[in-house]
């Protein structure tokens, strides 16, 4: 096959029609086009279910991992090659159901991967179980009784986690929502994109319609989310909080919380190991002619707190 | 004392928290100063402060000993509640080295000793007519030809104290160095042999080095004044100019670094972390100013995590490994399936300790060999390999990596808790040299297909981040380029072509690699693996001495099984005189034999206790067996 500049792949999209799932392979598509990035130094990995399906519609690296598990698996994947541009891509009840311990530790890191969660509030293909996003009381036409359990607040769980740059956006408005991720794939840091998606077969509550009265943009009511310097954290931090508390009537979308002075943990490795982004373990050399590069005799230097020598102190 | 041989056993007893450890540190390092090889082993609860811990100390003026050994000759008390847990271990000729100032301790009194135990205990000393205190434990051993040494260690410190002008309170915290210096004292051990111990454990805190020598000194003149003579093991014989002293983590860790493991995640848990804090504790690989690269360790929040991310980093080339033990890989198995159909190279070291579930947290056993080889739903190839020994676990480590590339799967590196916390004075030059072996290896570019088998089931490896190359993987069935299909025909060429590779490394894997004969005695055969080899050949030792000549078959390669030379050996001794020896309530290796070959066992030696097969109770297990026609033992030496 050719290189594909325009991050298609010839795998027929097989979501329902109309899902909102179409509006995010596009966004991510748009976005990588528009940055310009070679598909080689790009990994898309996801989780299960229908939006698991995404990494195998976007001509780049593509990782199609377990359920709840897309984070650990790019976590590793960027780790060792820290060069790489590792975006998850991910479904409500994968990264905030059986995946959320992982969400949260990613925050707590701040290692430079974005993640997408394509919340429409149901377990799409396991035909319409409430997922974590779904408010309690809310009874979808898939569901035989209203759900019982409260909803999680993807925007708080992210601030409250460590995200540097935590966003909403609209799966329907791919240009806004390409523009956010494009940002946040700029951003070195971790950062959370929750995407409002309609599901078209199984959410009758949350639709299209329900969306279009309500979403408005954070932008053009002239909020700034940036963090300039460490001195406006705090403040920056519950405004944010506040902001993400705000849904019902009206319904924010935009950039909600971005600091640009946050260390990353790449710099926090590279403070232990300086040359970590020089040579990361995945572009280390660790034979030559099947030789290690480090043999015993290295060792016996490297691990001399190990060593005793007879007859010595 | 035995030690007119050229080896010697101590135990030191004391509770968790109290500087045992430390203690047992400075007396190996003195040894392996003077050119003497030691392989101490330590026992201890799932407990920081206060329960009871203990350690052996074996020291040999001639070799590197292959395992712990009972009966010590020397047990050092720090407390009363280590006489407690120990006397019953002294023979004619045990030195006793106790507090004094604790005889009239009742068991009744010591909290911190489990009802199970002090029951057990209690009703021991109450059958056999001796009072349930120290006293009555001591004369016990006394009895049984035991020698007791009790010192006023109370007194001591308060000599001690006065001498260094601490307060009794600070001085109380050197309490673990009286009964290994009295110990050390009684070996033969000089006042400057030992002060090199202690400042190799103290390295630049020189008032501690300063006190603990000056307290040594206090207890050795004590001795000595008492009319406690020294008797000295023998000079060492050829001595090498150093020694590596390593646990068994520590020799993983090692040989980790040299195989080119560039990448360690983990989640803390027992008795693997230590491996992964090594490895984080030499992360940078500087010698002599150039830079050899770096090794990542990354703290996980959960096992998933742990082998989820070894996963992902082994996609961009890296030789990426998790660490953990028996609860932790059951957390592991759903994404060791997803390895098994990406033909991943990730290897998992797997350090078994007492289950189900919590169970014995801090101790050992055998009974995950299972669990290792079957673990995950669906078929996919897996190598499972097992260690008995730091030498062995040094080479295993490293073919796990070979192995892992070459054949593109997970590789299950089993080990125990008996060998994470065996520490050994290893000669580097019984580290033969390590190969780097890494398999069919693509730079991929346009038209590459991760999953391509048109030449046959290993598809050379292209690295995520190639240049020009994009490469997809999923869990779900996949077709030559890594995108989902559920195609019947596709399914039946890659589904068989995973498996096939197990039967390729089983045809390339010469068999002698993967097991050892020791021995050719024909009495008896034992056959164990892991941790039993120790044991096993220093118990085919003893026998040989009593006219039983044996043999231990040692299975270092679970799967795939050497099975044809394991099945010759079998039929070469028969159902009578092979006997099965496993750390374990029902005997896997028994199970798994018969899998392959269909020998049945019907001799059987086991122990569940958590603690290590010994080698003397495994030879009297065997005597029984082939003597007496018993038909299976149950070992329960070990506090």
């Amino acid at each position: 096959m050719a290189l594909r500049m325009d991050y298609k792949t010839d795998v027929w999209v097989d979501w329902c029609p109309g899902c909102g799932d179409y509006g995010i392979l596009a966004g991510i598509q748009t976005a990588l086009k528009e940055l310009n990035l070679k598909p080689w130094e790009v990994v898309v990995v996801s989780g299960i279910g229908c939006s698991g399906k995404t990494p195998h519609f976007i001509y780049a690296n593509g990782v199609h991992t377990l359920h709840g598990r897309a984070i650990p698996f790019a976590t590793g994947i960027k780790l060792a090659n820290p060069h790489l541009k590792v975006i998850v891509s991910g479904g409500d009840g994968d990264l905030l159901g059986i995946g959320a311990g992982h969400l949260v530790a990613l925050g707590r890191r701040n290692l430079d991967i974005t993640i997408l969660v394509h919340d429409n509030q149901v377990y799409g293909l396991t035909k319409g179980q409430a997922s974590p996003t779904l408010p309690a009381g809310v009874k979808t036409k898939s569901l035989p009784k209203p759900n019982l359990q409260d909803a999680i607040n993807p925007l708080l769980l992210a601030l409250s986690s460590g995200y540097s740059f935590v966003a909403r956006a609209y799966a329907l408005d791919i240009k806004h929502l390409s523009n956010i991720i494009k940002q946040a794939v700029q951003h070195r840091g971790a950062a959370l994109i929750d995407i409002l998606q309609p599901c078209i077969t199984y959410n009758d509550v949350y639709t299209k319609n329900w969306y279009a009265k309500r979403v408005y943009k954070l932008e053009e009511e002239g909020w700034d989310p940036v963090v300039k310097d460490p001195s406006e954290r705090e403040d920056k931090l519950a405004a944010a909080v506040r902001k993400a508390l705000e849904w019902g009537e009206r319904v924010p979308v935009g950039i909600l919380y971005w600091d640009k002075t946050k260390e990353s943990l790449e710099d926090r490795i590279m403070r232990r190991i300086p040359t970590y982004t020089e040579k990361p373990p995945a572009m280390q050399a660790i034979e030559v002619n099947g030789k290690p590069v480090v043999d015993i005799e290295k060792i016996l230097k490297i691990y001399s707190d190990y060593v005793v020598e007879v007859g010595r102190r | 004392m035995a030690n007119r041989r050229n080896e010697v056993t101590a135990l030191l007893g004391g509770p968790q928290g109290a500087g045992l450890e430390t203690a047992a540190q400075v007396l190996s390092t003195a040894f392996a100063i003077t050119g003497r090889y030691v392989y101490s082993y330590r026992e201890y609860y799932s407990n920081i402060k206060g329960r009871h811990t203990y350690i052996y100390v074996r020291i040999s003026s001639e070799r590197l000993p292959q395992t712990a050994r009972e009966y010590p000759d020397i047990i050092a008390a720090i407390d009363a509640e280590s006489i407690f847990h120990h006397f019953t271990e002294a023979r004619e000729g045990t030195i006793i080295i106790y507090d004094t100032s604790t005889v009239n301790t009742k068991i009744n009194g010591i909290v911190s000793i489990e009802p199970e135990t002090r029951n057990r205990i209690s009703s021991l000393l109450e059958s056999s007519g001796y009072e349930k205190t120290v006293k009555g434990a001591l004369q016990y051993a006394e009895e049984r030809g035991a020698k007791l040494i009790g010192l006023d260690y109370k007194l001591l410190l308060k000599e001690f104290a006065q001498k260094t002008g601490k307060s009794t309170y600070r001085a109380r915290r050197y309490l673990n160095t009286i009964p290994m210096a009295a110990t050390g004292y009684l070996l033969g051990l000089t006042p400057g042999e030992l002060e090199k111990g202690f400042r190799r454990r103290f390295r630049g805190r020189e008032q501690i080095v300063a006190d603990n020598v000056k307290l040594a000194e206090i207890v050795a003149g004590y001795m000595r004044e008492m009319g406690f003579k020294p008797s000295p093991l023998p000079e060492p014989t050829n001595p090498p100019d150093k020694f590596l002293v390593v646990s068994g983590n520590d020799i993983v860790a090692i040989a980790k670094t040299i195989a080119g493991l560039r990448l360690q995640t983990y989640y803390p848990i027992t008795p693997a972390a230590d491996e992964s804090v090594t490895l984080e504790a030499h992360e940078n690989l500087r010698v002599d100013g150039e830079d050899l690269g770096s090794v990542l360790v990354f703290q996980t929040e959960d096992e998933i995590a742990a082998i989820s991310a070894a996963i992902g980093a082994a996609l961009t080339g890296v030789r990426s490994s998790t660490t953990t033990s028996g609860p932790g890989f059951d957390l592991m198995i759903e994404a060791l399936g997803w390895a098994g159909i990406n033909e991943v190279p990730v290897v998992v070291t797997y350090y078994q300790r007492g289950g189900p579930s919590t169970g014995l947290p801090t101790r050992g056993g055998q009974e995950d060999l299972f669990n290792a080889l079957f673990s995950g739903h669906g078929l996919f190839p897996k190598i499972v390999l097992a260690s008995g020994d730091h030498v062995e676990a040094y080479e295993d480590t490293i073919r796990a990596f070979n192995w892992a590339e070459e054949y593109q799967l997970p590789v299950i590196h089993l080990l125990d808790k008996f060998l994470a916390n065996s520490i050994v004075t290893l000669p580097p030059n019984l580290l033969p040299p390590a190969k780097i072996s890494r398999g069919l290896i693509s730079t991929g570019g346009r038209g590459y297909n991760r999953f391509d088998k048109s030449g046959g089931p290993i598809t050379p490896r292209a690295f995520i981040g190639s240049e020009e190359t994009v490469i997809w993987y999923t869990g779900d069935e996949h077709n030559t380029e890594g995108h989902i299909t559920e195609d019947p025909e596709n399914r039946i060429i890659m589904h068989d072509y995973r498996m096939r590779k197990l039967e390729l490394a089983d045809e390339q894997i010469p068999e002698e690699e993967r097991y050892r004969l020791y021995g050719n005695g024909k009495d008896f055969l034992l056959v164990g693996w892991g941790s039993v080899k120790g044991a096993a050949l220093e118990a085919l030792k003893h026998l040989d001495e009593e006219g039983l000549h044996g043999a231990y078959l040692h299975v270092r390669v679970m799967q795939p099984l050497p099975k044809k030379a394991i099945s010759k050996i079998l039929s070469d001794y028969g159902v009578d005189r092979a006997i099965l020896v496993e750390a374990s309530v029902r005997p896997l290796l028994g199970r798994l034999i018969p899998m392959w070959t269909g020998f049945q066992f019907e001799r059987f030696i086991l122990k569940w206790t958590g603690r290590p097969i010994y080698p003397l109770e495994l030879a009297g297990a065997v005597s029984h067996i082939i003597r007496d026609g018993s038909r299976s033992e149950v070992l329960r030496y070990g506090a």
